[in-house]
């Protein structure tokens, strides 16, 4: 029923036959998967939301078992009951919420699950000196995690999963919140690994990007495979028709609803900057206008966006919001109207302990309220219903857990928490990062309704394709300062690229 | 990986991949799920105070003592637990909010020596008013250290733990000091001492209690929603009050403090489950970067968080001070460790963002049902510190195991 891979006659280095899994509440996550992993190959996981990517991953990764099928590991048979068994096995996963120990240096996480005596010692450098030969990439040993930035992160995941000797690496979404520059190091990096002979499982939910690395792919959806096939092969249409199991529309068609600025002036920055982070940055944005923001990670995109919020105590210079000098103080800038969708949902998005439905009315809990201070239930649930419903988040009720949705339907949450009060102006820092193509459109289309009703909105984004076309304008940022500004008709992809890339 | 993962990313700020076990065991249907609320972790607390009561009952019974199920016993076990209780219920809005409060049992100290020791001068009233006002300003330096300059809350009321009991020492110059005045004498026995005949009370409590909750029920039920958690665990609450009244008979007495703590745990409760302000605070302690971004004001629920505590160990401590009329200067003393231990009991997350005023009230009453129960067995006091301590830790065990034992069960 599959493809042969060009080098069949090299047997698998991990077989998964007939993998199925069963939740204890009756989610059935998993229905007879396939998947081969050969050495020197690349092979690419795909899948919306909740297609099974992630159960998949954690099943040949030994953090839960299957429920039914056979997992078989250089020829024998295996059934991983903990990750470190994986691990010693020679499976290494890179998770894509990275799990290192940001106070310790980057050799003393490449070698934490080492068993060495003494904590700094002169061969595990020999070792880590050669690991970046390996790899083609040099990073201080010494330097503290918590001061890199995700990009080089990723990388001591790499070290990490080379220094345990593994002979397959799966990679999580490994480039799902990294601008460009830094996505490339990762691409160079798979590449120069699967000539090494490592297998490689790389999910990912960028059709370019799996184009462009893989030798093979398999598509899932609802738990099932629905494509198996040879990169070379198949179309980006294709495997776009297979996540989404139907036709997706590409974002042409939002660019066709642009045309709703108006006169009215929502937001003016004068002099807004912030010491080490954001240069003074003049900006009007009218109603009905949608600036996108361009730039690389750290470019200061996020920054500009919480200076304008306030959220940002250190800014200088005035932000003026409907003609109103703002102080710095995200809870009047809530009430008069301004709302934030956060870059990182975990830490700064969702609050984990509250369902669905809390989650959602946070932001404007005193509408729902009677007299503002007696909570009504009702109402909030209603609210809930209504968010779930606008956004199509994939939930059974509003009182599901938001820990318990997937990453792509909690983002959904926190942009739809901001639906419901007086917003007129909506800042939102890369509000599709990690989610897939329908929800991703979804967002976009709602960011473009938002706009035609009159809301003004900021849009940051690592993928350009999206600024263009969600954007009636586009700032470029670098290095903390907006160096360049297009109407989005105007320009493109290249060209974006180029300016954020700082060639100029 | 998942170890070092969980390690990180800590109870906090579950990352999705370490989620998605829990995700398994989630049971997502519209009505409450029954198992979970009336399971070990949910109403552990209240299982383990019956079985504790039950035990004593047939020892007590079977060894031929009095009566364990006395009005007078029973009152006496929530006597000794108010003080206890009232600052538990306070230390638990701290825990909510994602701090930690261990200065609460100094400065109830310090409520205590200045009431006692301005009473003479000024009056008792006026000088209760000094001492809540002076523990609210330990709650504000609290707040304004941990708040401003960012140092652990825990740190910082270590040392204000250390610094009022030397505040204490200092304002007692290390001795026991006697309120002289009579006068002032007779309004902190008015106010702290004797007996308030409950019965009428209880049954009036009961039965609006419930009422009002098969009024919600029924409203709930017609309108084809599923009856809320709070309106059963009302009506369970409603229903043993009023067999209480009628066990308890017309001579069924509390002592005030009881009354004073009831009161204010009743309102904490109401403010914390049906107030705007209740959830800010339970979401400024389950992701206070969120909320802040929310557009709460994440320092001044903190803030609040302690002037509440502190302000209550005050008023704990007046009631402290009143009850003998005197106050040395270790007095209180470990009590702290006590208040916490009662909202651990109750299920109080030490990482902010969940617990229950009632479960802490539950947990002081167990505990001193166990210190109780030491007392009428005649068992060595000796002993009463490892029981003690060994019911706390097991009580955090069924916590922390109750809610991921299922998950590696169907895993």
């Amino acid at each position: 029923m599959h493809a042969m891979p060009a080098d069949a006659a090299a047997a698998p280095l991990l077989s998964l036959y007939q993998i199925d899994k069963t939740f204890p509440n009756g989610t059935v996550a998993l229905r007879g998967v396939d998947f081969q992993a050969y050495a020197g190959r690349v092979h690419g996981l795909l899948g919306a939301n909740g297609a099974g990517k992630s159960t998949l991953i954690k099943v040949l990764a030994g953090s839960i078992p299957a429920s039914g099928g056979r997992l078989v590991w250089k020829g024998k048979e295996a059934a991983f009951s903990a990750p470190v068994e994986a691990n010693r096995a020679g499976i290494a996963t890179i998770h894509q919420h990275i799990p290192l120990v940001r106070t310790l240096s980057v050799l003393e996480n490449v070698f934490l699950g080492s068993t060495g005596r003494w904590r700094r010692n002169r061969a595990d450098r020999d070792r880590f000196a050669e690991l970046c030969e390996e790899v083609g990439y040099a990073v201080d040993p010494d330097a503290m995690v918590g001061d890199l930035s995700i990009g080089t992160r990723q990388m001591v995941c790499v070290f990490q999963a080379l220094q345990l000797g593994a002979d397959l690496i799966v990679m999580d979404e490994p480039t799902a919140s990294l601008a460009q520059g830094e996505r490339e190091l990762v691409y160079k990096t798979v590449q120069r690994l699967a000539k090494q002979g490592k297998g490689i499982v790389f999910v990912s939910h960028f059709l370019d990007e799996v184009v462009l690395l893989t030798d093979e792919l398999t598509v899932l959806r609802d738990g099932r495979t629905v494509m198996h096939a040879e990169t070379a092969e198949v179309q980006e249409s294709d495997i776009a028709e297979a996540i989404a199991g139907k036709t997706v529309g590409t974002l042409e068609h939002l660019r066709k609803d642009r045309g709703t600025v108006r006169e009215k002036v929502v937001l003016e920055c004068r002099d807004l900057a912030s010491p080490g982070k954001l240069a003074p940055t003049n900006l009007t944005l009218r109603a009905g206008e949608v600036i996108g923001i361009a730039g690389l990670m750290g470019s200061g995109r996020s920054e500009l966006l919480h200076a304008v919020y306030g959220s940002d105590r250190q800014a200088t210079g005035d932000v003026l919001f409907g003609g109103r000098k703002m102080p710095r103080n995200p809870a009047t800038s809530v009430r008069a109207g301004m709302a934030l969708v956060a870059e990182d949902r975990n830490l700064q998005g969702i609050v984990p302990v509250f369902e669905i439905w809390r989650n959602m009315t946070l932001p404007h809990l005193d509408d729902t309220a009677a007299g503002g201070l007696l909570t009504r239930r009702r109402v909030e649930l209603e609210r809930a219903q209504e968010g779930i419903r606008k956004l199509s988040i994939k939930a059974d009720s509003p009182h599901v857990m938001v820990t318990e949705l997937s990453g792509g339907n909690a983002q959904k949450v926190t942009v739809a928490k901001w639906l419901f009060g007086d917003v007129t102006l909506m800042l939102l820092d890369e509000p599709t990062a990690g989610i897939d193509v329908g929800a991703k459109a979804d967002i976009l289309a709602l960011v473009r309704r938002l706009a035609s009703e009159g809301m003004a909105v900021i849009f940051v984004s690592s993928e350009f394709e999206e600024l263009l076309a969600v954007s009636d304008r586009i700032l470029v940022m670098r290095d903390g300062a907006v160096v360049a500004e297009r109407a989005a008709a105007e320009t493109d992809d290249q060209q974006l690229i180029l300016l954020s890339g700082g060639t100029g | 990986m998942s170890a070092i993962e969980s390690q990180i990313t800590g109870p906090k700020a579950p990352g999705e991949s370490n989620r998605s076990d829990d995700a398994a065991t989630a049971v997502t249907t519209t009505t409450p799920d029954w198992r979970r609320h009336f399971g070990l972790r949910e109403a552990g607390v209240y299982y383990a105070l019956i079985l504790l009561m039950i035990v004593l009952w047939v020892v007590t019974y079977s060894l031929g003592r009095p009566n364990y199920f006395s009005a007078t016993n029973l009152t006496n076990i929530l006597y000794q637990a108010s003080l206890i209780g009232l600052m538990g219920v306070a230390m638990t809005v701290v825990l909510i909010t994602g701090n930690f409060d261990l200065s609460v049992a100094s400065v109830a100290a310090l409520g205590a020596a200045i009431t006692v020791g301005l009473a003479g001068e000024l009056g008792f009233w006026p000088a209760a008013a000094v001492a809540l006002a002076a523990c609210t300003c330990v709650g504000v330096l609290n707040g304004t250290i941990v708040q401003v300059v960012g140092i652990n809350a825990f740190i910082v009321t270590l040392g204000t733990l250390t610094a009022i009991r030397g505040l204490v020492l200092i304002l007692t110059d290390g001795r026991s000091l006697l309120v002289g005045s009579p006068d002032a004498r007779a309004q902190m026995v008015a106010f702290e001492g004797g007996r308030v005949p409950v019965q009428t009370s209880l049954i009036v409590l009961g039965i609006v209690l419930l009422l009002a909750f098969a009024y919600v029920a029924f409203r709930r039920r017609t309108a084809g929603q599923p009856v809320p958690l709070f309106a059963i665990g009302g009506t369970i609450g409603a229903l043993f009050i009023l067999a209480i009244a009628f066990l308890g008979g017309p001579d069924l007495s509390v002592a005030k403090p009881v009354i004073y703590t009831a009161i204010y745990a009743l309102l904490i409760w109401f403010v914390l489950s049906f107030t705007t302000v209740g959830r800010r605070v339970y979401a400024v302690g389950g992701n206070a970067e969120a909320a802040r971004l929310s557009g709460i004001n994440v320092a001044r629920y903190k803030m609040a968080g302690f002037m509440l505590s502190s302000a209550t160990a005050g008023f704990a401590g007046i009631l402290f001070g009143s009850r003998l009329g005197a106050v040395n200067p270790t007095a209180l003393q470990g009590a702290e460790l006590t208040v916490i231990a009662t909202a651990i009991l109750g299920g109080t997350s030490l990482f902010g963002g969940a617990g229950s005023v009632i479960k802490t009230l539950v947990g002081a009453l167990l505990l001193f049902t166990l210190t109780n129960g030491f007392n009428i067995l005649n068992l060595g006091a000796n002993y009463q510190g490892v029981i003690e301590g060994t019911v706390v830790v097991a009580a955090a065990a069924i916590y922390t195991v109750g809610g991921s034992r299922k998950a590696k069960k169907g895993a």
